[in-house]
């Protein structure tokens, strides 16, 4: 994690008893949550909130009810200050028309605050860091969906932020460049000490990149947590791959007392209490068998996100 | 340590005050404006009435000083109107009152083509590409980002009407080398300055409400071409047809009967001839009489409103003060009717002036109703 | 199901073929979009790969009927696809493009899209139910699509392009946008689609989806065809980069120094933690042969053992990024 302090982790944000209606609908519902800094994950189905949240957030909206800060600015009072600490990257393609690359992250970090040659410096630095190199003295129209996203993420960390929010960032994007921005993500958050807002429905992206993750569901927050620390490891459950023709193996596993269970390409074998995969190892070794794939059955993260969702 | 981390930097610089955001979205208006090229050809094409202002002024310097200079141009002036080349300083304010009145005229022409130019793309690009988004999520309040935009329109402008008034001020002045010049004319900058701004943040506000309105830029370049030019037809045309009325009712008041066809042709070549001369002399005295009459008319006429333009012009008379000026200068023929002609000729509709400003503000105020509402419905970022 | 053969069919017999292109070309004036391409699609989902401009789109217009290729021929079941309604009837699109009739209910629309496709009235309007509770919008059908969220657009357009029941179905990013609830209901559908026996092709560039759908799957790159099968059989075939296998087990610096021995082992890489240990190997057959019998010698016990780059992104990269 990026704050392995002895310290408490400082909280990134907290929200006290959020409430926000448009008109019929409620957005958010007496929502409060606080988060730790960090690479965190939103998560939540279509209608749950989060871009609400994250409009909240930015001090983009007013709030019906509720209070809250943002590393430690009042949502209600300091937004302007809120936004200088912040930086967006919207999920729709957005764009400052009619400019170069470089014209365009210096024009952000322009309206932020930034004197013109400081801005134009450090549009020149985060380009080359997101890796637009030659291509930022063309002009945006002409870039490519990929290009486009990376370009989204230079402009929002132009004013280097305490906290990025990502909205949907790969949305749209061939796996190379979808590999690009998350490993972007990902050092910006373990290594450069920046806090992330990540959010996506894209779960192993989300997975790839943030420790923490939150869930929200009709406007409440149904989970949160650390990753590795919600998903349950069954200590003696496994699932297991062989080369081939598994019947008999798993007839073999049987008559030794486990309990096995296909799904998908894999076994899950439930071995009885005091055994461990040594058995089998030895039922591989006496059958002549492959196991190609061993491990120990952890849910994933699309299985913690619908038991969240159940709960509710 | 001889190997430097070429990965992402922090920075921690100076950000400038919440006062000067506005100036970003200004310069990058301009930036993008500039771009196009019928833009650079207009704002030169605009700058000729500037020099002809400029040397209007200075000539009229060199007379006053009765310099070797200017002599072709006083002869051409004293044949015009002796009057003013005997006395020139008494009637430096009023020459100059006219010449900036010209000139804020042919400048208020420009001044459209340009907004035509510049004004359509300003919101409705951001529109069209989505960039609202990323404008909000800085710390960037809405009205820091409408003054952006309406300060593209002020430096526009501003360089048409206002640094040309003052410039030409300048060597006008350095022309005459003397300085009693400015007890005279100063009102007449301070006026044309006012003008410049009430240009700008009238049709400023305007044509950014258009933008707002529409995420084609062609749309709101029409609706700007059916502001400014159809409502000028609609103005002339409404007056046109009120009037014609009234120029009947004059030319069925003469007592000279018109040649009729047949009886005419019986006549012999000369008394014909005589005939049609005072037929023409009535229906021109006629004429002028119902021009003079018209002034009058043009005190309670409301017509002329409809036209965004005539109501702009309005005001700049006002604070030109070009009506007074016309009235001092038809002093100088002793003659009443030909006092009266040059009135009805040259000075502008006489209703009374707060009626244009009233309709401005409301067009302003209109703007700004529709500014809120259109760009907070789109903040939202989608 | 085929009712003419189109002409050889190579491979084995009992495949056949349900989208066939044969030496299939097409150009855009002077642009590529497919170059050369033969291809036979069979029954089952398969999923359609490429990194952009590789010419998915182009594949799946040329199959639909929309264009005419430059060279070459296309087949669906067996008929050519050019000009063709009747064939139509039997193939459904469920494009990438977000272009709908906004007033229209959803339920219009999918009962329109029945009745496009020769339906009868009672049979639209049974199908166009049945098709709305599968794809989960039973509860919106009623309202315009003008106020649906991505995520219920998408599954609309699932709706229209199943509602006719047809044979082929062609997938461009069916789950775009939508919540991983939504997803997992499509995704769902298209398993139960391809095991009645039907043929979807599904291009998506998120590959992981397509990994959980089936290990079948097309690849292609700048218009043409770069791989076609099972992910494990193309793994398999790629020499250039040994497999990686990761062994975790306590005594992985003991279990490091038998493996050493081996003589198929490349090369081994301590991983951090101190615990795990990954592989390197160009005959994994003979490696994981062995394996069960190392790891029941003393204090080596294997605890896990996982192939790092036997899934798709893995080929994908090796393949494309050559």
């Amino acid at each position: 994690m990026a704050h392995e302090s002895d310290t408490e982790p400082q909280t990134l944000f907290q929200l006290d008893g959020v409430t926000k209606t448009y008109g019929p609908v409620t957005a958010l519902d007496d929502l409060s949550v606080t988060v730790p800094s960090g690479a965190i994950g939103l998560l939540g189905p279509n209608g749950s909130g989060k871009t609400t949240m994250i409009r909240t957030l930015l001090g983009l909206i007013p709030v019906d009810a509720g209070s809250g800060q943002v590393l430690g600015m009042d949502i209600l009072h300091r937004q302007l200050n809120i936004r200088r600490e912040v930086g967006f990257a919207p999920e729709n393609e957005c764009l400052f028309p009619a400019v170069q690359g470089v014209q365009f992250v210096a024009y952000a970090g322009e309206l932020v605050g930034m004197r013109s040659k400081d801005a134009m410096q450090r549009a020149h630095e985060v380009l080359d860091y997101v890796g637009l190199g030659e291509a930022r003295y063309r002009k945006v129209e002409t870039y490519s969906t990929g290009m486009k996203q990376r370009l989204k993420l230079a402009s929002a960390i132009v004013h280097d932020p305490k906290l990025l929010i990502l909205d949907e960032p790969t949305n749209g994007m061939d796996p190379d460049g979808r590999e690009d921005v998350l490993q972007l993500c990902r050092d910006l958050a373990r290594n450069k000490g920046m806090s992330l807002l990540f959010s996506s429905h894209l779960l192993p992206d989300v997975e790839a990149v943030c420790d923490y993750i939150i869930v929200l569901g009709s406007g409440k927050l149904l989970a949160q947590g650390n990753i590795q620390q919600l998903k349950q490891v069954h200590n003696q459950c496994f699932e297991v791959r062989l080369k081939a023709g598994s019947e008999t193996f798993a007839q073999g596993l049987s008559a030794l007392g486990c309990v096995i269970e296909p799904r998908d390409d894999v076994l899950l074998v439930h071995i009885p209490e005091g055994q461990s995969p040594r058995m089998l190892w030895r039922a591989a070794a006496e059958q002549n068998q492959q196991i190609r794939y061993l491990r120990s059955q952890r849910s994933t993260l699309e299985e913690v996100f619908l038991k969240a969702l159940e709960q509710k | 340590m001889p190997i430097f981390d070429q990965g992402y930097q922090h920075w921690s610089g100076q950000l400038s005050g919440r006062a000067w955001r506005w100036l970003a979205v200004t310069r990058q208006g301009i930036r993008g404006g500039l771009k196009n090229r019928f833009l650079r050809y207009v704002l030169f094409a605009a700058w000729v009435p500037a020099l002809a202002l400029v040397l209007m002024l200075c000539m009229w310097g060199l007379l006053e000083r009765r310099s070797s200079l200017a002599s072709t141009f006083m002869q051409y002036m004293a044949v015009l109107q002796p009057g003013l080349v005997t006395d020139p300083q008494h009637y430096r304010a009023d020459i100059w009152r006219l010449s900036y009145g010209y000139f804020l005229q042919i400048e208020l022409r420009f001044s459209m083509v340009l907004i035509l130019l510049v004004g359509p793309n300003l919101i409705s690009q951001d529109l069209r590409f989505n960039a609202l988004p990323l404008y909000f999520s800085r710390p960037l309040r809405r009205i820091d980002y409408f003054l952006g935009k309406l300060g593209v329109i002020l430096a526009f402008l501003g360089m048409v009407v206002i640094v040309p008034s003052i410039v030409a001020y300048i060597l006008g002045l350095m022309f005459s080398l003397d300085i009693t010049i400015i007890r005279d004319t100063f009102g007449i900058l301070l006026a044309s300055v006012a003008y410049g701004l009430i240009l700008t943040f009238s049709a400023g506000m305007l044509i950014l409400a258009l933008s707002a309105l529409s995420r084609s830029s062609r749309y709101v370049a029409l609706c700007w071409v059916g502001i400014w030019l159809v409502s000028g037809i609609v103005a002339t045309v409404l007056q046109a047809v009120d009037s014609q009325q009234r120029r009947y009712d004059y030319y069925n008041k003469i007592t000279v009967a018109r040649p009729n066809g047949r009886d005419a042709n019986r006549l012999p070549p000369a008394e014909r001839d005589k005939q049609w001369r005072a037929y023409r002399q009535a229906r021109q005295r006629a004429t002028e009489e119902y021009r003079v009459a018209e002034l009058g008319f043009s005190a309670h006429d409301w017509r002329p409103l409809t036209s965004y333009t005539a109501n702009l012009s309005r005001l700049g008379q006002q604070l030109l003060r070009t009506d007074e000026t016309w009235k001092k200068l038809s002093l100088l023929d002793p003659d009443q009717e030909a006092r009266d002609q040059l009135l009805a000729t040259y000075m502008g509709p006489q209703y009374p002036w707060y009626w244009s400003a009233a309709v401005l503000a409301g067009l302003f105020g209109l703007s700004a109703c529709v500014l809120n509402l259109s760009v907070k419905s789109l903040d939202r970022l989608k | 199901m085929c009712s003419q053969p189109f002409g050889e069919i190579s491979g084995p017999a009992e495949v056949t073929p349900i989208v066939a292109l044969h030496e299939v070309s097409k150009w855009y004036g002077n642009v590529i979009g497919l170059n050369k391409l033969t291809i036979r699609i069979p029954a089952g989902v398969t999923g359609l790969l490429g990194p952009n401009g590789a010419g998915k789109s182009t594949l799946l217009q040329l199959a639909t009927g929309q264009l005419y290729p430059s060279q070459g021929t296309v087949h669906v079941l067996g008929q050519s696809v050019w000009n063709n309604p009747s064939l139509n009837r039997r193939i459904g699109l469920c494009p990438e493009q977000d272009a709908f009739y906004e007033w229209m209910t959803g339920w219009d629309f999918v009962y329109t899209s029945a009745r496009l496709a020769g339906l009868s009235r009672a049979d639209a309007r049974d199908a166009t139910g049945r098709t709305v509770e599968d794809v989960g919008m039973t509860r919106h059908k009623g309202r315009a699509i003008r106020g649906y969220s991505k995520g219920m657009r998408q599954r609309i357009k699932m709706a229209q392009a199943l509602v006719h029941g047809p044979q082929v179905l062609f997938l461009d990013e069916p789950m775009a946008g939508t919540d991983p609830v939504a997803r997992r209901a499509l995704m769902d559908i298209i398993q139960r689609l391809g095991s009645e026996g039907k043929s979807v092709v599904v291009s998506s560039h998120v590959l992981h989806e397509v990994q959980s759908l089936t290990p079948n799957i097309i690849l292609l790159n700048r218009g043409r065809l770069l791989a076609e099968g099972q992910v494990r059989q193309i793994r398999d075939l790629i020499d250039k980069h040994p497999h990686h296998i990761v062994l975790v087990c306590d005594g992985s610096r003991k279990l490091a120094s038998r493996l050493v021995g081996w003589e198929d082992v490349e090369g081994i890489r301590m991983l951090p933690g101190g615990k795990a240990l990954m592989v390197e190997t160009r005959s994994p057959d003979a490696f994981y042969g062995r394996l069960p019998q190392l790891s029941l010698e003393d204090g080596t016990e294997i605890k896990e053992v996982y192939s790092d780059d036997d899934n798709l992104e893995a080929v994908f990269k090796y393949l494309v990024n050559k």
